[in-house]
């Protein structure tokens, strides 16, 4: 494995250390050792089954919802291990925020999906909200296209504007890590376009973990790529040499087109 | 070709023949819904007076109206909803949402379905056995109980539906912005399942306000105006019952009459309820 | 940006966190009780019940089931007559109510125009709607009267030569009896089983129906050679869904039964059921004997329909499996 050896001396805001994972007795992730670093994007790829989204999922722990499910190895956010039993999962979560493949709108109104999480977490006056339900939208590329109907229903939007809407709530309660699991696989290509230039901007701000199958979707978001293949992590590195000229011949017959 | 003409019109003749009685197993359905809602009008609606709503139930050979029958039965509906339908809501959602995947709610959905067809007058046996027995009177508060315990297994049910039929992924995003469980489900699975849950209380409320057997032996009746819930109190089906039965035909004409309110109140229910499923699923 | 703040931030959230995890424990709690109270619930009802007849089990033993005996006066009392009323009402109403519901379902998926399915579904529905008490008072005053000057006297007269069958159809019309009450219940079990069987029917894979259209099936052959025997599992199913209703059923029985406790060759005689006996005869009841036989009758029905539920459940559970595989 030469994780340890990509991109020297950057801030790892994520560690993830000797993870095995379980659905029931099987065991579907093998061992990943791997960083995030911090304020870069990182994009998870490998044909479907590989253990990719598995990965992104028990980064916030949210295998926790389903039983029978378990991590093993550690997890470091900042140097804190949030697969200890004392984690509290809200606290890791309003950190650790997560995107859908399906945009996943709640349903109440545009203001009101992007207001929700802010008002659970503090306590702000009414103009106070506004700003930052203004600001979030904004961020995510949204502002303009819904500020004269922010009482309508979340579920009245496109399908590209509903992903963002996703995301503008994510951003609201002001996470440090985003977790992207397909984030653009359900769109069409011109909302896929401006997802990708969203997570461009996002990332002088946040640690971005990105999960796709679309792997010029990965060379074009992403700094750094892990290739994964049946649970184990196969090659991590700059996305750059990834593309270009991968070490393992396993990840350079996946970027060819070989097999997946 | 070998076609056998005269097979192939046996055949014909045979479709045409269960065609036809399907036909008239349908018309044989449908008939039982008008004769029954036109005798209601036809001997209901003589009796629709403002005394009816102004008046209670008179003696035989005086005037008199339902009032107090009325009256007792919007309080024992009432108070059977708002016994029963949290309790139901609540279990419900811990079977779809707290212990999706653990033997209690296999356990608590299969007895649920039991006390769902149940037949509603054991309900009233056991309620009698629990509430007025020891107790040494009928009560109100034993008719709304046994109509609460009518009401349970309705709104468990639809509850435990509705709640499962919101997809997981919502969850997963409410949980993934940090939302502790109970606001989850506050918050996100029940509006999302708002319309679904209010139809399976609305179902039940139109079940427990033509309940008759349950009230028998738990709210009896009561002949005066009543709204002591420690007493026997009068509704609406009870007096039907009573006054149905009676030799009198001024009581006769209250009795249809009460039966011609009930029925619509119903179905009204019944239809609002339809409308509310079907505005939220136009597909 | 949020890093910044975050040590402040970090402990706010604490904070709220505290307050959301006492919140989290209370919500779990009551439901969890509210699902526990439904456990017990149904406890209560077999406790209650079973306790409420031990003084007629111990009186009288299982003679209680099989003897036919109701005498108030002399404290003697045996179940058989409203048993067997109550299953006899229910077969009647099912011989009738099935092949009905069966009959409409195959309506609602195979014939009717898209445009007027839902409507007549609703209307069928409605009929499940309609106050059972609604059932027995028009039952009584229209139904009885009219079975008694035309169809029964028929069925009597046509009956009349045949051995055997004119007992079952011996006269006379009464109006009110144990037919009128198995009609009354066909009528009102029509919307449940029709619910059922239709929704197992449009279970059915569209490529199966079409296969066998494309053989130049008809639209009967479809039904009975592919789309019977394909929910065979679920309609049986429903129609013991509508079995049970019909067996708990007590106002419009009551109504319309006749209230005779005794055996009869005749289903247009009088007769009883446990529910209408219960119904008519427990606010009335003096002494424990006679009260407790009365609860004792409860908790026979109320095992009859909890076999016959089991039965239905076990039978839509096949059924959704073999939809699930």
């Amino acid at each position: 494995m030469n994780a340890p050896m990509v991109g020297q001396g950057q801030k790892q805001k994520v560690a993830v250390r000797d993870l095995k994972f379980f659905y029931g007795d099987t065991l579907a992730l093998k061992s990943i050792s791997l960083p995030l670093y911090d304020r870069k994007v990182t994009a998870f790829i490998g044909p479907s089954g590989c253990g990719k989204s598995t990965l992104l999922r028990v980064l916030n722990r949210m295998y926790d919802l389903y039983p029978k499910q378990r991590a093993e190895g550690e997890v470091l956010l900042d140097g804190e291990n949030i697969l200890a039993p004392g984690q509290d999962l809200n606290l890791l979560r309003a950190k650790v925020g997560m995107v859908f493949q399906k945009p996943t709108p709640f349903p109440m109104s545009i203001y009101d999906n992007i207001a929700f999480g802010i008002r659970l977490y503090e306590k702000v006056s009414r103009s106070e909200l506004d700003g930052r339900v203004e600001a979030a939208l904004t961020r995510a590329a949204l502002w303009g296209e819904v500020k004269d109907k922010l009482n309508s229903s979340g579920l009245s939007l496109s399908g590209g504007q509903q992903q963002r809407l996703c995301i503008a709530r994510t951003i609201a309660v002001e996470p440090e890590v985003m977790l992207l699991d397909e984030p653009a696989s359900a769109l069409d290509p011109i909302s896929t376009s401006r997802i990708e230039e969203l997570i461009d901007e996002l990332k002088s701000d946040y640690t971005i973990a990105i999960v796709t199958h679309n792997m010029q979707q990965a060379a074009r978001v992403s700094q750094y790529t892990a290739f994964m293949y049946l649970g184990e992590l196969v090659e991590f590195d700059e996305t750059s040499r990834i593309f270009t000229m991968p070490s393992d011949k396993r990840t350079q017959d996946y970027i060819t087109g070989r097999f997946g | 070709m070998a076609i056998s003409m005269s097979r192939y019109n046996a055949r014909r003749r045979r479709n045409r023949f269960a065609v036809a009685l399907c036909f008239a197993a349908t018309g044989f359905g449908l008939i039982w819904l008008v004769l029954i809602l036109a005798t209601l009008l036809w001997n209901g609606l003589p009796g629709l007076t403002p005394a009816l709503f102004t008046e209670s139930t008179p003696p035989p050979g005086s005037e008199g109206g339902l009032l107090n029958a009325i009256a007792g039965s919007l309080i024992l509906t009432v108070l059977g909803t708002v016994i029963g339908a949290p309790i139901g809501i609540l279990a419900g959602t811990y079977m779809a949402e707290y212990g999706r995947f653990s033997r209690l709610s296999q356990v608590v959905r299969f007895v649920n379905d039991i006390l769902l067809s149940a037949p509603s007058i054991v309900i009233g046996l056991f309620i009698y056995e629990i509430l007025v027995a020891p107790l040494g009177h009928f009560s109100g508060w034993a008719g709304a109980v046994s109509l609460a315990v009518l009401v349970i297994p309705v709104v468990v049910r639809t509850t435990e539906d509705m709640l499962s039929m919101v997809p997981g992924q919502m969850r997963e995003a409410a949980a993934a912005l940090g939302l502790p469980r109970s606001i989850i489900v506050r918050s996100i699975t029940y509006r999302a399942a708002k319309a679904g849950i209010v139809t399976g209380v609305l179902l039940a409320v139109a079940r427990i306000s033509g309940e008759t057997a349950p009230l028998l032996f738990t709210a009896l009746n009561n002949q005066f105006w009543s709204t002591n819930l420690n007493e026997p109190m009068a509704s609406l089906p009870a007096v039907i019952f009573q006054f149905a039965l009676s030799p009198y035909a001024d009581w006769q004409q209250l009795a249809w009459t009460g039966a011609l309110i009930i029925t619509f109140a119903v179905l009204v229910l019944n239809i609002g309820a339809r409308i509310l499923v079907r505005s939220r699923n136009p597909q | 940006m949020p890093r910044a703040r975050s040590v402040s931030r970090e402990e706010r959230l604490a904070i709220r966190l505290r307050g959301f995890r006492l919140g989290d424990r209370v919500f779990h709690s009551l439901t969890f009780l509210a699902a526990i109270l439904v456990l017990a619930l149904l406890s209560g009802v077999i406790v209650s019940l079973v306790q409420g007849s031990l003084p007629a089990l111990h009186a009288f033993g299982l003679n209680f089931i099989v003897t036919e005996v109701w005498n108030p006066v002399g404290d003697r009392f045996g179940a058989l007559a409203a048993i067997v009323g109550t299953l006899v009402t229910s077969a009647i109403a099912m011989l009738i109510g099935v092949p009905v519901s069966i009959g409409i379902a195959i309506f609602l998926t195979e014939l009717c125009p898209m445009w007027l399915r839902r409507p007549i579904a609703i209307a069928i529905e409605l009929l499940a709607g309609i106050p059972s008490i609604i059932y027995g008072i028009w039952g009584l005053f229209v139904l009885a009267p009219f079975l008694q000057r035309t169809l029964e006297p028929w069925l009597i007269a046509l009956f009349s030569p045949i051995p055997g069958l004119n007992l079952l159809f011996a006269g006379p019309p009464f109006g009110v009896g144990v037919f009128t009450a198995g009609l009354i219940l066909a009528i009102m079990v029509l919307p449940f089983i029709t619910a059922v069987t239709r929704d197992v029917f449009s279970s059915v894979p569209p490529v199966l129906k079409e296969a066998a259209y494309g053989l130049g099936c008809t639209t009967w052959e479809v039904s009975r050679q592919v789309v019977l025997p394909y929910t065979r599992v679920g309609v049986t199913g429903g129609i013991m869904l509508g079995l049970g209703r019909a067996l708990g059923e007590t106002m419009a029985v009551t109504f319309v039964i006749g209230n005779a406790h005794r055996l009869s060759a005749s289903v247009l005689a009088p007769g009883t059921t446990i529910s209408a006996t219960i119904a008519n005869e427990f606010n009335e009841a003096v002494g424990d004997l006679y009260t407790s036989s009365l609860i004792a009758l409860g908790l026979i029905l109320f095992v009859i329909t909890f076999i016959v539920l089991a039965l239905a459940r076990y039978m839509l559970m096949r059924m959704e499996r073999r939809a699930g595989a």
